[in-house]
């Protein structure tokens, strides 16, 4: 950098998403809070431990791998041609964002005095995949071996989602030319895929025991501290404003990057690199955490685990579209997706017997697809990119936001990369007897001889004279 | 309701035309929306209300004594 004005922007940019990294830091925190707050006594410890330690699972893994699907698979491969170098191919030629410079051995996946936004942008990823991995987490607690879930982290976290992002998020997706798809905070690229996931998995891993009484009658577990719970969904919510400023370029000339002669316009942008402000999406980000809270109180009746899980719950609803939307709008739409979310929850648990112990799938999964949906009539005709609008099934240009193409994605996310995998993956492991803890263990409490050895640690230290 | 259609075409439009409300609906719907806001929120506060006046009513009519709650503490 050689002039002051360069080395403002890209210095700030850098400080930008680092900022938001630490800030989105929150959100595993609460995440690992708000398991211990809903997990019971006995398997507090190990709880706590399978949501730590997919930091560095996932970590390790999108180092080595993750970040290099995300920049070689926007064309699919084989369905719609990069605009980079027309090629449907995977990216991996020398075009300027080539995966091929996203590899472990690459001179700029490490300190690099010529870049200074790969590592921010790589770790304001990452934390994506955390959350990926923490949503499905919550639902499947007290049962699941550390193992099992370690690799279904890996696989959610550091492949599934980050093929999905390089789908539906990427700017040359081949989700955006060919279906319209537009998802700017992530109702479906990390909230509908991983509630996806989490319900593939439950629905090989079964419920907890006790769960349902001999007649199939559901039965309320915990949570064992609703003050936990609470802080963790703040600390969530906190979070979140990191995961959505990450979301954006915080400062970009359109012009010339639209190749339009003469024309310098400035402005933050979304992931698409399309306008949007700061300014506009915080409206949205409190109004749609407004518009869920308020329905799920009602809805729930006041209790307080599901109030708080339907203000996350009404933010991703609005997410896809919060870039663009009215803050009336995202309120509205918060509401519906907590209300419809919030029934489908306990249909589905009555109806297949599904153990979902934080209600992840509901408040990820289902209010993440009905945000697609919803998303898909209230921006139609919107376009999906701003380096040229066409035909929807074209593939050469990017089709505009239509309600066809939304409800494709929302399947693509929901079913496709969510469902589909986790199901798969969570039978080869159950085939292989590593999926679920043993009966007697699971009665007994995972921290059963932890705490037998606290205990008598406790009685020789209570006796002890010196 | 699409107030862009092509972004390009929308940036080369005069400057103060660009520097505007992007919102489906921009400048037609504001109206509507509030006043559907308005009927919300009227509508949350009437139903909630009814609804804990229900509850409270349902518990009151139990008669429970002050320390009853203390048996209901659990300890998962």
């Amino acid at each position: 950098m050689t002039d002051q004005l360069t080395a403002l922007t890209t210095i700030f940019t850098e400080f930008y998403y680092w900022v938001t990294v630490v800030l989105m830091f929150l959100i595993h925190v609460g995440f690992c809070m708000y398991e211990v707050g809903a997990s019971r006594y006995k398997h507090h410890q190990h709880t706590l431990m399978k949501n730590t330690m997919l930091i560095p699972l996932v970590t390790v893994t999108w180092f080595l791998f993750g970040w290099w699907i995300y920049w070689a698979f926007p064309t699919g491969p084989g369905i719609a041609p990069s605009i980079m170098n027309e090629s449907t191919a995977l990216i991996t030629d020398d075009s300027l964002f080539s995966a091929k410079f996203q590899v472990a051995t690459s001179s700029i996946m490490a300190i690099n005095l010529g870049d200074h936004i790969n590592g921010v942008f790589w770790a304001a990823f990452l934390l994506f995949s955390w959350t990926a991995a923490s949503i499905v987490s919550g639902a499947i607690i007290e049962r699941i071996t550390t193992f099992a879930f370690g690799i279904l982290a890996i696989a959610i976290g550091s492949v599934f989602w980050t093929i999905d992002a390089a789908w539906g998020w990427h700017f040359d997706g081949w989700m955006l030319k060919i279906l319209g798809y537009h998802d700017a905070y992530a109702s479906g690229v990390i909230h509908a895929i991983a509630g996806g996931f989490a319900l593939g998995v439950l629905m090989v891993l079964g419920p907890r025991i006790g769960k349902f009484s001999s007649s199939g009658e559901p039965r309320n577990i915990g949570p064992r501290n609703p003050w936990l719970v609470t802080i963790g969904l703040f600390l969530i919510y906190t979070g979140f404003w990191g995961f959505y400023a990450a979301c954006n370029i915080p400062i970009f000339d359109l012009g010339p990057e639209y190749g339009m002669e003469g024309i310098s316009y400035w402005t933050a942008t979304n992931i698409y690199v399309t306008p949007t402000t700061l300014s506009g999406i915080t409206f949205n980000f409190l109004m749609s955490l407004s518009g869920g809270l308020l329905a799920g109180y009602w809805i729930a009746k006041g209790d307080p685990f599901w109030t708080y899980s339907s203000g996350l719950a009404g933010i991703i609803c609005a997410s896809a579209g919060n870039d663009l939307y009215h803050p009336i709008q995202s309120m509205i739409i918060g509401m519906i997706g907590v209300v419809i979310s919030y029934k489908l929850h306990y249909w589905v648990e009555r109806k297949f017997k599904i153990d979902d112990a934080v209600g992840a799938v509901a408040v990820h999964g289902y209010a993440g697809f009905i945000g697609l949906v919803i998303c898909g009539f209230v921006l139609n005709g919107y376009p999906s990119s701003g380096y040229s609008v066409g035909a929807m099934w074209d593939g050469t240009t990017y089709a505009a936001i239509n309600p066809l193409g939304m409800f494709i994605g929302a399947i693509i996310m929901f079913v496709v990369l969510g469902l589909i995998p986790g199901y798969i993956i969570a039978k080869v492991l159950h085939g292989m007897g590593k999926l679920r803890i043993p009966r007697e263990v699971e009665i007994a409490g995972l921290d059963y001889e932890i705490m037998e050895t606290a205990k008598s640690d406790e009685k020789a230290v209570a006796s002890a004279t010196r | 309701m699409a107030t862009v259609t092509n972004w390009i075409d929308h940036l080369n439009k005069p400057a103060d035309q660009v520097a505007g409300a992007i919102y489906p609906g921009a400048g037609s719907s504001e109206g509507l929306l509030v006043i559907l806001a308005i009927i919300i929120w009227v509508g949350w506060h009437v139903l909630t209300s009814k609804s804990e006046s229900d509850e409270l009513e349902r518990l009151a009519r139990k008669r429970h004594g002050p320390n009853d709650h203390k048996s209901n503490i659990t300890d998962w």
